[in-house]
C-alpha cells in the first residue's frame, strides 16, 4: 500500500488516498457485496471528497481566496482553545497528554478494526490522525515549530488540510480498541473526538445526522427521532397491544410513576424500529416485580445523546436535561435500556456535570437483567432458545466501561448447552459493529457506501467465523447486539449490504427479547423469525 | 439541496429526494415522486399507504412505526415493498411528503 506522508496530507491530487476495494481484507465469496459507487457528479462539482473518494459531511469547496482563508484561521482558533484550561477544562489533560507522549511504536495500528479491514490504508492508521494533529500542533503554536516550519514534518496549512481532516475525523468509530492496546495510555480515540469537537464548536462542520437532525432536533422536540410526547404515549399504547398479542396478558406499562425504585431510558429509536426491545423490556420486568416506570417528558423517554460523538455543550444540554426529568419524578436511580453510546454518555461522562440533587445514580441495565436472570426472578426454558447465538459487545459498555460478564451469565442460562459461540475476538477485545459514534445513522452522500464496507467489514467476518461450523441457511442463527446503534449497523451493513439473512439466515435482535423468548410462562414463543417487526 | 420540478413548480427537496417543506405536499407532488420511485401507477392501495402516512404525520410530526403502518393499513411488510419498491421510509414516506425519518431509527 503507498504511504501519505504526513507532510503532504494538504497535496492538491485530486483523491488523496483512493480506497482500493480489492485491497480490502477477504470475506467469502458470496459474502462480498458490489464495489461501492462512486460518488454522483453533481456532488463532486459541490462538495469535497478529495480525502479518499467519500464525504461523511459535505463540505462545500470553498469559492474565493477569503474563504479558503477563513477554513484555515478557523482550525487554528480551534485548535488553540483544545489546550487552554479555559476552554477545555473537561479534556484538556488526556489531550495534553496523548499529544505529548506517542512513542510512535504503531502498536496502535495493528489493533484498529478499520485500518486493517481496509487492506492496511496509511491514512486510516489511528497514528495518522494523531500525528498529523501532534505536528500541526507543534508548528503553528510551540516556538520552535514557529522556527523550523515545514521541518516540523507537519504539512503547511492550507484548506484541504482541514477539509481532510475534518473527513479523517469521522473515518474512525471512537471504539477506543487502540487506547486499549497503547503501552503509555495514548488515546487516538479520544484525539479523534477531540478533532471532531473542534470542527463542531469552533467551524460548526458535523453531520447534519449528528447535529441538525440529531442534537438540535433531540433539544427542540424531546427525542432525537423528533418524537414528541403524544407519539411515544401512542407508541407505547401500540406495544400493549403488540404485548397482549405475544402472551395473551395486557400489561400496563407503567408511565410516570413518581418515587419510583426505577427510571428506565431507552433509545427512543427502539420504539419506532425494534419495538419488541421495549415490549421484552415490558414483560421481563413485569414478571420478575420490578418497580419502575418509563418517563413520557420531553427529553425523558429519549436515552441518546449524540453530543457524545462531536460536542461537548451539545452533549451538556443534553445530559443535564435527561437527568432533570428523572429528578422531577424522584425516582430512586435512572436504568438505560440497551444502547451503548447512551449508558455511556449518562452513567459515566456526565459525572463531570451532576452536582446536587442531580446526582442520580445510573446503570447499565446489563447488571439488573443479569440479576433478574440469576436470580430467579422469572421461571426460564432455554430449550426455547434452541439455535446458535452469537454476541456482539457494544464498545461503549464492555471495553470502555467494562460490562463483560452480565451479559454472558444471561446467555449460559437463558440457552441450551453449546448453543452459545463467542467470537473470535471477544469482551474488551471485541471490534466495532462499524456503526459506533454515530456511523449508524449518517447515511448522507456515499458515506454509507464506505461505512459497510470498511467500518462493519471485521464485524462481518466475524460474526460468519462464530456461525462458520452452521453458515448453511436451514439452521436459523441469532446475532445478539445489546445496543440501538449496533442494530442498526447491523441491520444496515450485515443484512442490507452483506445480506446475512437471506445467505444465512441470521437473524439479529437484542438481548432481552432473548429472555423474554427463554420466559416459561409466555404461551408462545416471543421471536418471530419470519416477519420483521 | 435541489429541485424537481412538478408541473413548472419546483420543488425544494434534500439529497436523497424527500421535500423539504412537508406542507407544500400535495397530489400532482405524489404523481410525479411516484415516477421518480419506480411506481408506474397509483392504486387504491398506494393511496391507502399515503393517506395513512400523512394522517399520522399531521397528528404526531414523524413516521409511524413500520408495524404500526402494517397492521392499521391491512398490508404486511412484502405488500409495502411490492407497493413501493424503495421501501416504507425511502418510498412509502417520501411519496406522503414527509422528511426523511432520522435519529436512530
Amino acid at each position: 500500500m503507498p504511504r501519505v506522508p504526513v507532510k503532504d496530507f494538504g497535496s492538491d491530487t485530486p483523491v488523496l488516498s483512493p480506497l482500493e476495494p480489492e485491497r480490502l481484507t477477504q470475506l467469502p465469496a458470496d459474502a462480498e457485496p458490489r464495489a461501492p459507487m462512486p460518488p454522483r457528479d453533481a456532488w463532486l462539482e459541490k462538495y469535497d471528497f478529495s480525502l479518499d473518494g467519500f464525504s461523511a459531511l459535505g463540505l462545500p469547496l470553498p469559492k474565493t481566496a477569503e474563504e479558503e482563508e477563513r477554513i484555515v484561521s478557523g482550525f487554528l482558533r480551534g485548535l488553540a482553545k483544545l489546550f487552554t484550561r479555559e476552554n477545555n477544562w473537561a479534556f484538556l489533560l488526556p489531550t495534553a497528554l496523548s499529544t505529548d507522549y506517542c512513542m510512535r511504536c504503531n502498536t496502535c495500528n495493528a489493533a484498529c478494526g478499520v485500518y486493517e479491514a481496509s487492506g492496511r490504508q496509511d491514512v486510516y492508521r489511528p497514528n495518522f490522525r494523531s500525528e498529523l494533529l501532534r505536528r500541526i500542533y507543534r508548528r503553528y503554536f510551540s516556538p520552535q515549530g514557529k522556527l523550523l516550519g515545514k521541518w516540523t514534518g507537519a504539512p503547511e496549512l492550507n484548506w484541504r488540510v482541514v477539509y481532510r481532516l475534518a473527513e479523517l475525523a469521522y473515518r474512525c468509530t471512537l471504539c477506543r480498541r487502540c487506547a486499549g492496546v497503547c503501552p503509555v495510555g495514548v488515546d487516538n480515540g479520544l484525539l479523534c473526538r477531540e478533532l471532531r469537537k473542534l470542527f463542531s464548536m469552533e467551524m460548526g462542520i458535523a453531520p447534519a445526522a449528528l447535529h441538525k437532525s440529531g442534537t438540535v432536533r433531540h433539544l427542540a422536540t424531546g427525542a432525537g427521532t423528533g418524537m414528541k410526547p403524544a407519539a411515544f404515549l401512542d407508541n407505547l399504547e401500540f406495544i400493549e397491544e403488540i404485548i397482549e398479542e405475544k402472551t395473551g396478558k395486557r400489561i400496563r406499562i407503567p408511565v410516570d410513576k413518581k418515587g419510583a425504585e426505577i427510571l428506565l431510558v431507552h433509545n427512543s429509536g427502539e420504539y419506532l424500529s425494534w419495538p419488541e426491545n421495549p415490549a421484552a423490556f415490558a414483560i421481563v420486568f413485569d414478571a420478575a416485580g420490578i418497580d419502575w416506570t418509563l418517563s413520557s417528558a420531553s427529553m425523558g423517554y429519549e436515552a441518546v445523546n449524540y453530543g457524545l460523538w462531536y460536542d461537548d455543550v451539545q452533549y451538556a444540554r443534553i445530559a443535564m436535561a435527561q437527568v432533570e426529568a428523572a429528578r422531577r419524578l424522584g425516582v430512586k436511580k435512572i436504568v438505560v435500556g440497551e444502547c451503548g453510546h447512551a449508558t455511556k454518555a449518562i452513567v459515566t461522562i456526565a459525572d463531570r456535570l451532576l452536582s446536587g440533587d442531580l446526582r442520580i445514580p445510573r446503570e447499565s441495565c446489563l447488571p439488573l437483567l443479569e440479576e433478574i436472570v440469576a436470580g430467579g426472578r422469572v421461571r426460564l426454558d432455554p430449550w426455547r432458545n434452541d439455535f446458535p447465538v452469537t454476541l456482539h459487545d457494544p464498545c461503549n459498555m464492555v471495553r470502555l466501561m467494562g460490562i463483560v460478564s452480565p451479559q454472558r451469565n444471561i446467555l449460559t442460562r437463558i440457552l441450551p448447552p453449546g448453543r452459545f459461540r463467542e467470537m473470535p475476538s471477544n469482551g474488551t477485545e471485541n471490534y466495532c459493529c462499524g456503526g459506533g459514534s454515530g456511523f449508524a445513522i449518517m447515511d448522507a452522500y456515499n458515506f454509507p457506501e464506505w461505512r459497510n464496507r470498511v467500518a462493519s467489514r471485521k464485524k462481518a467476518q466475524q460474526v460468519l467465523t462464530a456461525f462458520g461450523d452452521c453458515l448453511d441457511p436451514s439452521v436459523p442463527k441469532y446475532y445478539c447486539a445489546p445496543c440501538s446503534n449496533c442494530k442498526g449497523a447491523a441491520r444496515e451493513a450485515l443484512m442490507d449490504c452483506y445480506r446475512f439473512r437471506e445467505r444465512y439466515n441470521i437473524l439479529y435482535g437484542g438481548l432481552v427479547e432473548l429472555i423474554a423468548n427463554a420466559m416459561a410462562e409466555l404461551p408462545g414463543p416471543f421471536l418471530s423469525w419470519e416477519t420483521e417487526f | 439541496m435541489s429541485y424537481v420540478d412538478v408541473n413548472g413548480k419546483q420543488i425544494e427537496v434534500d439529497e436523497d429526494g424527500f421535500i423539504c417543506d412537508p406542507d407544500l405536499w400535495n397530489e400532482e407532488i405524489v404523481r410525479c415522486f411516484a415516477r421518480l420511485e419506480g411506481v408506474d401507477e397509483l392504486t387504491d392501495d398506494h393511496w391507502k399507504v399515503i393517506h395513512y402516512l400523512r394522517g399520522y404525520y399531521r397528528q404526531f410530526g414523524i413516521a409511524p412505526m413500520i408495524r404500526k403502518l402494517c397492521k392499521e393499513t391491512g398490508f404486511n411488510l412484502q405488500r409495502i415493498y411490492e407497493l413501493f419498491p424503495s421501501g416504507p421510509a425511502k418510498g412509502a414516506c417520501k411519496l406522503a411528503g414527509l422528511p426523511k425519518p432520522t435519529g436512530c431509527v
